[in-house]
Protein backbone atom coordinates (compact mmCIF):
# COMPACT_ATOMS: atom_id res chain seq x y z
CA UNK A 1 0.00 0.00 0.00
CA UNK A 2 1.32 3.81 -1.17
CA UNK A 3 1.21 6.30 1.11
CA UNK A 4 -1.30 7.96 -0.63
CA UNK A 5 -3.25 4.94 -0.82
CA UNK A 6 -3.00 4.89 3.27
CA UNK A 7 -4.14 8.25 3.82
CA UNK A 8 -7.14 7.83 1.43
CA UNK A 9 -8.59 4.57 3.44
CA UNK A 10 -7.56 6.45 6.53
CA UNK A 11 -10.20 9.39 5.06
CA UNK A 12 -12.81 7.19 4.05
CA UNK A 13 -12.63 5.17 7.42
CA UNK A 14 -13.12 8.11 9.48
CA UNK A 15 -15.36 9.34 6.93
CA UNK A 16 -17.62 5.87 7.72
CA UNK A 17 -20.99 6.03 9.21
CA UNK A 18 -21.19 2.72 9.83
CA UNK A 19 -22.05 2.40 14.02
CA UNK A 20 -20.82 -1.02 14.46
CA UNK A 21 -18.01 -0.96 16.84
CA UNK A 22 -15.53 -3.58 18.32
CA UNK A 23 -14.18 -4.84 21.04
CA UNK A 24 -10.65 -4.67 21.12
CA UNK A 25 -7.51 -6.26 22.81
CA UNK A 26 -5.45 -2.83 22.74
CA UNK A 27 -3.89 -2.30 25.88
CA UNK A 28 -3.16 0.83 27.63
CA UNK A 29 -1.86 1.36 30.70
CA UNK A 30 -3.86 0.87 33.56
CA UNK A 31 -2.79 4.28 35.60
CA UNK A 32 -3.96 6.10 32.11
CA UNK A 33 -7.10 3.82 32.04
CA UNK A 34 -8.29 4.40 35.64
CA UNK A 35 -7.22 8.68 35.41
CA UNK A 36 -9.62 8.79 32.42
CA UNK A 37 -12.28 6.40 34.17
CA UNK A 38 -11.78 9.25 36.90
CA UNK A 39 -12.26 12.29 34.48
CA UNK A 40 -15.32 10.98 32.87
CA UNK A 41 -17.20 10.23 37.06
CA UNK A 42 -15.63 13.27 38.23
CA UNK A 43 -15.20 15.86 35.74
CA UNK A 44 -17.82 15.12 33.18
CA UNK A 45 -14.77 15.94 30.60
CA UNK A 46 -16.81 13.01 28.24
CA UNK A 47 -20.02 10.79 28.94
CA UNK A 48 -18.27 7.82 29.05
CA UNK A 49 -14.32 6.55 29.02
CA UNK A 50 -15.18 4.99 25.24
CA UNK A 51 -16.64 8.22 23.81
CA UNK A 52 -13.82 9.97 25.26
CA UNK A 53 -11.18 7.49 24.05
CA UNK A 54 -12.58 7.54 20.62
CA UNK A 55 -13.36 11.26 20.39
CA UNK A 56 -8.97 11.69 21.33
CA UNK A 57 -7.94 8.98 18.76
CA UNK A 58 -10.58 10.34 15.96
CA UNK A 59 -8.83 14.09 16.43
CA UNK A 60 -5.46 12.71 16.66
CA UNK A 61 -5.61 11.03 13.30
CA UNK A 62 -8.21 13.88 11.60
CA UNK A 63 -5.26 15.76 12.48
CA UNK A 64 -2.45 13.52 11.48
CA UNK A 65 -3.77 12.55 8.16
CA UNK A 66 -3.71 16.02 7.09
CA UNK A 67 -0.08 16.48 7.99
CA UNK A 68 1.04 13.60 6.40
CA UNK A 69 -0.82 14.42 3.31
CA UNK A 70 1.01 17.84 3.02
CA UNK A 71 4.37 16.05 3.82
CA UNK A 72 3.79 14.14 0.97
CA UNK A 73 2.62 17.45 -1.30
CA UNK A 74 5.85 19.06 0.31
CA UNK A 75 7.81 16.25 -1.11
CA UNK A 76 7.07 16.72 -4.52
CA UNK A 77 7.06 20.66 -4.00
CA UNK A 78 9.18 21.79 -1.55
CA UNK A 79 8.36 25.82 -1.89
CA UNK A 80 5.12 25.09 -0.58
CA UNK A 81 6.41 24.33 2.57
CA UNK A 82 5.47 26.95 5.09
CA UNK A 83 7.97 28.67 7.18
CA UNK A 84 7.64 28.85 10.65
CA UNK A 85 7.26 32.70 10.38
CA UNK A 86 4.75 31.67 7.58
CA UNK A 87 2.75 29.76 10.25
CA UNK A 88 2.85 32.23 13.11
CA UNK A 89 1.29 34.76 10.89
CA UNK A 90 -1.62 32.43 10.05
CA UNK A 91 -1.77 31.36 13.60
CA UNK A 92 -2.61 35.02 14.24
CA UNK A 93 -4.81 35.23 11.21
CA UNK A 94 -6.52 32.99 12.51
CA UNK A 95 -7.10 33.50 16.28
CA UNK A 96 -7.81 37.21 15.01
CA UNK A 97 -4.28 38.35 17.00
CA UNK A 98 -3.27 41.89 16.70
CA UNK A 99 -0.07 41.08 15.71
CA UNK A 100 -1.64 39.51 12.42
CA UNK A 101 -1.36 43.52 10.86
CA UNK A 102 1.99 43.13 11.76
CA UNK A 103 3.51 40.40 9.70
CA UNK A 104 6.95 41.73 9.38
CA UNK A 105 7.32 41.96 12.97
CA UNK A 106 6.08 38.41 13.38
CA UNK A 107 8.35 36.90 10.89
CA UNK A 108 11.17 38.75 12.70
CA UNK A 109 9.92 37.46 15.98
CA UNK A 110 10.01 33.62 14.23
CA UNK A 111 13.35 34.23 13.52
CA UNK A 112 14.51 35.24 16.95
CA UNK A 113 13.01 32.37 18.06
CA UNK A 114 14.10 29.58 15.68
CA UNK A 115 17.79 30.95 16.74
CA UNK A 116 17.18 28.91 20.12
CA UNK A 117 14.84 26.84 19.74
CA UNK A 118 14.50 24.96 16.32
CA UNK A 119 11.31 23.14 16.88
CA UNK A 120 9.55 26.05 18.47
CA UNK A 121 5.76 26.04 17.63
CA UNK A 122 3.90 29.50 15.55
CA UNK A 123 2.19 29.63 18.94
CA UNK A 124 5.40 30.19 20.74
CA UNK A 125 6.41 32.71 18.34
CA UNK A 126 3.22 34.28 18.78
CA UNK A 127 3.92 34.59 22.39
CA UNK A 128 7.33 35.77 22.23
CA UNK A 129 6.56 38.44 19.83
CA UNK A 130 3.90 39.46 22.24
CA UNK A 131 6.20 39.71 25.26
CA UNK A 132 9.06 41.46 22.95
CA UNK A 133 6.05 44.22 22.23
CA UNK A 134 4.86 44.44 25.74
CA UNK A 135 8.39 45.32 27.10
CA UNK A 136 9.14 47.39 24.48
CA UNK A 137 5.65 48.96 25.52
CA UNK A 138 6.79 49.26 28.81
CA UNK A 139 9.88 50.72 28.09
CA UNK A 140 8.17 53.76 26.61
CA UNK A 141 5.67 54.32 29.14
CA UNK A 142 8.97 54.15 31.65
CA UNK A 143 10.75 56.75 29.38
CA UNK B 1 -15.35 15.99 9.71
CA UNK B 2 -17.12 14.75 6.86
CA UNK B 3 -16.07 15.33 3.33
CA UNK B 4 -18.24 15.20 -0.01
CA UNK B 5 -21.81 16.23 0.80
CA UNK B 6 -21.48 15.50 4.36
CA UNK B 7 -21.76 18.41 7.04
CA UNK B 8 -19.36 19.35 9.88
CA UNK B 9 -20.07 16.98 12.79
CA UNK B 10 -20.83 18.21 16.14
CA UNK B 11 -21.27 15.35 18.16
CA UNK B 12 -22.93 14.62 21.47
CA UNK B 13 -19.98 13.74 23.54
CA UNK B 14 -18.10 17.28 23.88
CA UNK B 15 -16.64 16.65 20.74
CA UNK B 16 -17.75 20.00 19.03
CA UNK B 17 -16.15 22.21 16.68
CA UNK B 18 -13.74 24.62 18.27
CA UNK B 19 -13.48 27.06 15.11
CA UNK B 20 -14.37 26.72 11.64
CA UNK B 21 -12.29 28.60 8.46
CA UNK B 22 -14.02 28.67 5.17
CA UNK B 23 -12.54 28.89 2.20
CA UNK B 24 -13.65 31.47 -0.99
CA UNK B 25 -13.29 30.56 -4.16
CA UNK B 26 -9.58 32.06 -4.72
CA UNK B 27 -8.31 30.43 -1.55
CA UNK B 28 -9.59 27.07 -2.98
CA UNK B 29 -7.78 27.69 -6.40
CA UNK B 30 -4.52 28.65 -4.54
CA UNK B 31 -4.62 25.59 -2.95
CA UNK B 32 -4.57 23.52 -5.75
CA UNK B 33 -1.86 24.85 -7.40
CA UNK B 34 1.08 25.01 -6.12
CA UNK B 35 2.23 27.78 -8.79
CA UNK B 36 -0.40 29.99 -7.07
CA UNK B 37 1.32 33.26 -5.46
CA UNK B 38 -1.12 32.53 -2.45
CA UNK B 39 -0.47 28.27 -2.01
CA UNK B 40 1.79 28.80 0.69
CA UNK B 41 0.09 31.22 2.47
CA UNK B 42 -3.38 28.91 2.34
CA UNK B 43 -1.34 26.11 2.92
CA UNK B 44 -0.16 27.15 6.57
CA UNK B 45 -3.70 28.07 7.59
CA UNK B 46 -4.41 23.83 7.09
CA UNK B 47 -1.52 23.13 8.79
CA UNK B 48 -2.16 25.05 11.58
CA UNK B 49 -5.73 23.58 11.49
CA UNK B 50 -4.71 20.24 11.32
CA UNK B 51 -1.75 20.45 14.12
CA UNK B 52 -4.43 22.24 16.23
CA UNK B 53 -6.82 19.68 15.79
CA UNK B 54 -4.19 16.72 16.56
CA UNK B 55 -3.85 18.23 19.94
CA UNK B 56 -7.88 18.35 20.73
CA UNK B 57 -8.59 21.82 19.32
CA UNK B 58 -10.85 20.99 16.77
CA UNK B 59 -10.33 23.48 13.82
CA UNK B 60 -12.25 22.45 10.83
CA UNK B 61 -11.92 23.60 6.84
CA UNK B 62 -14.46 23.68 5.24
CA UNK B 63 -16.11 25.02 1.71
CA UNK B 64 -19.74 26.17 0.74
CA UNK B 65 -20.79 24.03 -1.89
CA UNK B 66 -21.27 26.62 -4.13
CA UNK B 67 -18.14 27.97 -4.15
CA UNK B 68 -16.93 24.78 -4.91
CA UNK B 69 -18.51 24.55 -8.06
CA UNK B 70 -17.12 27.90 -8.41
CA UNK B 71 -14.23 26.78 -7.94
CA UNK B 72 -14.08 24.05 -10.52
CA UNK B 73 -13.50 21.47 -7.63
CA UNK B 74 -14.86 18.15 -8.89
CA UNK B 75 -14.18 15.48 -5.94
CA UNK B 76 -14.01 12.96 -8.52
CA UNK B 77 -11.28 14.45 -10.92
CA UNK B 78 -7.67 13.41 -10.48
CA UNK B 79 -6.70 16.73 -10.56
CA UNK B 80 -7.72 17.31 -7.06
CA UNK B 81 -6.58 14.10 -5.16
CA UNK B 82 -4.54 16.57 -3.25
CA UNK B 83 -7.03 18.83 -2.32
CA UNK B 84 -9.29 15.95 -1.76
CA UNK B 85 -6.91 14.83 0.97
CA UNK B 86 -6.80 17.47 3.12
CA UNK B 87 -10.00 16.89 5.10
CA UNK B 88 -12.01 19.89 3.78
CA UNK B 89 -15.83 19.24 4.49
CA UNK B 90 -18.75 20.23 2.13
CA UNK B 91 -21.14 22.86 3.65
CA UNK B 92 -24.12 21.78 1.14
CA UNK B 93 -26.58 24.40 -0.25
CA UNK B 94 -29.79 22.75 1.95
CA UNK B 95 -32.98 24.32 2.30
CA UNK B 96 -31.91 26.32 5.52
CA UNK B 97 -29.26 27.70 3.89
CA UNK B 98 -30.63 28.37 0.74
CA UNK B 99 -33.36 30.21 2.19
CA UNK B 100 -30.80 32.03 3.84
CA UNK B 101 -28.33 32.53 0.93
CA UNK B 102 -31.51 33.37 -1.13
CA UNK B 103 -32.12 36.48 1.51
CA UNK B 104 -28.31 37.68 1.51
CA UNK B 105 -28.01 37.74 -2.24
CA UNK B 106 -31.89 39.79 -2.52
CA UNK B 107 -30.22 42.10 -0.14
CA UNK B 108 -26.47 42.81 -0.99
CA UNK B 109 -26.20 41.75 -4.74
CA UNK B 110 -23.38 39.40 -4.72
CA UNK B 111 -23.21 36.29 -6.67
CA UNK B 112 -24.62 32.82 -5.69
CA UNK B 113 -21.45 31.40 -4.41
CA UNK B 114 -20.65 34.87 -1.92
CA UNK B 115 -24.37 34.20 -0.76
CA UNK B 116 -23.73 30.57 0.08
CA UNK B 117 -20.53 31.70 1.83
CA UNK B 118 -22.61 34.05 4.09
CA UNK B 119 -25.17 31.70 4.90
CA UNK B 120 -22.53 29.78 6.22
CA UNK B 121 -21.02 32.41 8.33
CA UNK B 122 -24.26 33.00 9.83
CA UNK B 123 -25.02 29.74 10.35
CA UNK B 124 -21.84 29.01 11.98
CA UNK B 125 -22.13 28.19 15.73
CA UNK B 126 -18.15 27.99 16.44
CA UNK B 127 -15.86 30.85 15.30
CA UNK B 128 -15.40 31.49 11.95
CA UNK B 129 -12.01 32.80 9.56
CA UNK B 130 -12.65 33.29 5.92
CA UNK B 131 -10.04 33.25 3.49
CA UNK B 132 -10.60 35.02 0.97
CA UNK B 133 -9.48 37.69 -1.98
CA UNK B 134 -12.32 39.95 -1.12
CA UNK B 135 -12.49 40.65 2.31
CA UNK B 136 -15.06 43.59 1.56
CA UNK B 137 -17.15 40.97 0.18
CA UNK B 138 -16.90 38.38 3.02
CA UNK B 139 -18.00 41.61 5.75
CA UNK B 140 -20.94 42.65 3.73
CA UNK B 141 -22.52 39.11 3.62
CA UNK B 142 -21.32 38.38 7.23
CA UNK B 143 -24.21 41.12 8.10
CA UNK B 144 -22.77 41.92 11.10
CA UNK B 145 -21.93 38.59 12.33
CA UNK B 146 -18.41 38.12 13.85
CA UNK B 147 -15.79 36.71 11.62
CA UNK B 148 -12.50 36.67 11.16
CA UNK B 149 -11.37 37.77 8.00
CA UNK B 150 -7.85 36.48 6.06
CA UNK B 151 -6.94 38.54 3.21
CA UNK B 152 -5.04 36.63 -0.03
Amino acid sequence: MTREEAIDRINDLLDSADPQTANTSMRIPRALRDAAALAVRELDVAPSTTILTANALRAMLEGAVVMAALELHFEQYPEARPSLADLAVAAAELDGHPLAQQPEFLRRAAGEVQQRHPDASPEDVLLWAEAVQSCATSREGAA
Amino acid sequence: MGRGGAELRHEPGGRGVNEIVLLDNEAVRALRDPAHKKHRHVIGHVLNAARRTARGLQVDVGVPTAVRVEAGWDRTAAAWAFVNRLRIADLPLGPEHADTAAGIRKRTGVSVADAHLGSAIQSAREHVTVITSDPGDVRVVAEGRRVEVVAL
